[in-house]
């Protein structure tokens, strides 16, 4: 088995890879090939302290070829992936097979657009439709369709599309779901010139999408996902939905440097097992508005997201699978090592918060700003459940199955904190250049329970600086370190990481986060990384030993688990 | 799994005999792709252009370390760079609609005198066959990509700067 393995992986990778040299960057009369690859692999040493568990095959690697092949207005693309024998995380969320998974031809001038085969596409924020990819969280929800974009005059904008959503590496055949959508958006100040001339933006848009799913099942039943004690209630097969439809409304206002955007999305009655099978309408609104000059900016924004979990399939529930749309996660977003695992996760079914950002750049060339300047950065969000109040119906029945479920008061915060976070970042070059400094400080509040499953709250300090030091124009050290503070969950760690380049071309880095604070001395555990990483032009290669902690990896709000591991990984890269 | 094996095989074999053929020596021009103005205005990426002098296009988000850190670092010599050889820099963010509203205040909190766009669907990202930000190119005076990146290490920015002078010279 294990030798398997690791036959096909070098073999798939070696193809892939010779077949990126044998494309190269190619010129076919007056079309263009282009194309990217990109390997990820593993050697997996069982480690019982971290939790990280034997895996029946050690060598796991995913890999994948983008080809894209491009003339004037039309292109064509296809992307194989490999992922027979995944890397664990991608084992565990079951994005598991091989395959052409993706492909399409495409056809653009000014007048249209027309795409046959898979697409990524966005209505207005995303409340209403978001196909997208994200290969880090192994997120793939393409439309296998058609789609028209059409452009009948100068500032009116025109969208199409048809099509089924991805389903991991499972085939389409034999799927009776589809999506189906219409967006339209008027730029006014590209209709009306004067309105742009006086400096003005004015944009607004709509939006209609529907999920078609035909009744394969003669009733419902709640599984309250996660929990043994499954609650059964029937409806009548006449009674489910087989069209789900949604629709938002969108503008965007401006004048010099203010800005205001807004939707507001509503969903008709979706029964479906994220909700319990309720017939409530659901609805999600999100606003911002920024203010920007030289030096200065700041942004607000709102959302309150109810019921708006909006799937292909009514029975699915796990990670991001058949997600047809996306409600925004708008917290400040942190790459820092420690805090990594509280990274707020979206709720599209439950959720009210704000969030506050001023950036300020102390000017050049004064006393506190050096030569350089200095930016400073202050961040606030604060994120709750939505206030239920639960139909006298649901009460009586002991279910909210097949109800309207509650009822809810608009601006009301729910009982429940969900995630809060008060940050400060301040960044400063040293006038010889060589020194650049970022320090910050954040104090974090995150519902384990409602986030992650398991109890409590985590509440915690972070204070984190990086340092650069420019030894000469191409040696540099970079040194990290972090310390968070806690009492809760695994309790408070320290982070360290030194990194060396020599640019353009090499990294080398060294880290521990050491779990000094753990509650259960046997767990109080070293993570090391030891890593370097060479790039030639667009071409990346990385070797890397060490141990990852359990938690979640979150890009943009979205997230999913990541097991404990430990073992040596390669990545590579490469495009042309 | 053979079989797919076999026809990438075939597939590689046949296109690099054919490739071979048909080879020369065009360099590649960016592909156009409909993006956005930070206004959020339809902006083409065939319009980027800088009248016949050098530009540099960064692919970046405001949740990338090292693509601020890059950007940054250019933003100090930029005027300099400006003032020798007219190069024109493209800062073009990847963030989606989670973020992208804040990459106007963002931008002007740090001052940046660059040309900011907005790739919200990646569509751009997807088409130049970017795996990961950062990811910076240089075209030449007549719109050829001549010089592509991936990654930011400290002072790759000496590089990127003897490359726009050559290209004046």
């Amino acid at each position: 088995m294990i030798s398997t393995s690791i036959k096909r992986i070098l073999i798939a990778s070696t193809l892939l890879l010779g077949s990126v040299w044998a494309f190269g960057q190619h010129q076919i009369g007056n079309g263009r090939i282009s194309g990217d690859f990109g390997f990820n692999g593993m050697y997996y040493i069982p480690d019982s302290i971290i939790g990280a568990e034997p895996v029946d095959s050690k060598v796991r690697g995913n890999a994948f070829l983008n080809i894209l092949y491009t003339n004037g207005g039309f292109s064509a693309g296809a992307r194989y992936e490999f992922y027979q024998f995944p890397l664990i995380d991608f084992e565990k969320i079951g994005y598991k097979g091989q395959g052409i998974k993706y492909f399409f031809a495409d056809y653009k001038n000014s007048f249209i657009q027309v795409t046959a085969g898979n697409y990524y596409e966005q209505f207005g924020n995303g409340l209403t439709l978001r196909a997208y990819e994200d290969r880090q969280l192994g997120i793939d929800n393409s439309l296998l369709g058609a789609r028209i974009k059409l452009t009948p005059y100068k500032g009116i904008y025109i969208k199409g599309v048809w099509g089924m959503e991805r389903y991991n590496f499972d085939s389409y055949l034999g799927r009776k779901d589809f999506v189906s959508g219409a967006d339209l958006e008027i730029s006014l100040g590209e209709l009306v010139p004067v309105i742009q001339e006086k400096g003005f933006i004015a944009r607004v848009g709509a939006n209609f999408v529907s999920k078609h799913q035909p009744v394969d099942y003669p009733y419902y039943f709640d599984l309250y996902p996660g929990t043994d004690s499954a609650t059964l209630a029937y409806i009548p097969e006449d009674k489910i939905p087989v069209n789900v439809g949604t629709w938002a409304v969108r503008g965007t206002f401006g004048y010099e440097g203010f800005r205001l955007d807004g939707e507001y999305a509503r969903k008709i009655n979706d029964p479906n097992i994220t909700n319990h099978f309720i017939y409530k309408p659901g609805e999600a609104l999100f606003l911002s508005a920024t203010y920007a000059m030289k030096g200065f900016g700041i942004a607000a924004s709102f959302i309150r997201a109810d019921n708006m979990e909006f799937r292909s399939d009514r029975y699915e529930y796990s990670n991001s699978l058949l997600m047809v749309n996306c409600i925004p996660a708008i917290n400040r977003q942190y790459s820092y090592q420690l805090i990594g695992d509280y990274s707020y996760a979206s709720q599209p079914n439950s959720q009210i918060g704000a969030q506050l950002q001023v950036n300020y750049q102390i000017p050049k060339k004064s006393a506190l700003g050096g030569k350089y300047g200095t930016d400073i950065t202050f961040n606030y969000s604060r994120f709750h459940d939505i206030d239920k109040q639960l139909v006298p119906e649901a009460v009586e029945n002991g279910t909210l199955t097949g109800t309207m479920g509650y009822t809810s008061q608009f601006f009301k915060f729910g009982p429940n904190l969900l995630y809060q976070d008060i940050g400060l970042e301040i960044s400063h070059r040293f006038n010889n250049k060589k020194w650049k400094w970022i320090l910050a400080y954040n104090y974090i509040t995150y519902n384990l329970e409602i986030l992650q499953g398991h109890a409590g709250v985590m509440r915690g300090h972070l204070v984190a600086s990086d340092l650069s030091y420019k030894i000469t124009p191409k040696h540099a050290l970079r040194l990290e370190a972090q310390h968070l503070y806690t009492k809760d969950d695994i309790g408070s760690s320290i982070y360290a990481m030194l990194e060396y380049s020599f640019s353009p071309s090499w990294f080398v880095s060294i880290g521990d986060d050491w779990n000094y604070g753990n509650p259960d001395p046997v767990h109080k555990t070293h993570y090391y990384n030891i890593s370097c990483a060479y790039i030639w032009n667009t071409t990346r290669i990385a070797l890397n030993f060490g141990k990852t902690k359990e938690g979640i990896l979150c890009v943009g709000g979205v997230c999913r688990a990541v097991p404990a591991s430990y073992g040596v990984g390669l990545s590579v890269t490469t495009s042309f | 799994m053979k079989k797919i094996l076999t026809v990438i095989l075939c597939m590689t074999l046949s296109f690099s005999i054919f490739a071979q053929e048909a080879k020369d020596k065009h360099l590649a021009k960016l592909p156009a792709i409909d993006i956005q103005t930070l206004d959020g205005a339809v902006f083409n990426t065939k319009d980027i252009q800088n009248d016949g002098k050098p530009v540099i296009i960064s692919l970046w988000a405001t949740w990338c370390k090292p693509c601020i850190a890059e950007l940054l670092a250019i933003a100090d010599e930029y005027e300099d760079w400006v003032e020798e050889t007219g190069v024109k820099l493209y800062a073009i963010s990847i963030d989606d609609a989670k973020t992208s509203s804040r990459v106007a205040p963002f931008v002007k909190g740090k001052g940046w005198e660059y040309t900011v766009l907005l790739d919200v669907n990646s569509d751009f990202k997807r088409a130049m066959n970017v795996n990961d930000v950062p990811y910076m190119c240089i075209l030449n005076g007549d719109g050829e990509i001549v010089w592509q990146h991936t990654s930011y290490a400290p002072g790759s920015e000496e590089e990127v700067h003897e490359i726009i002078k050559s290209l004046v010279k």
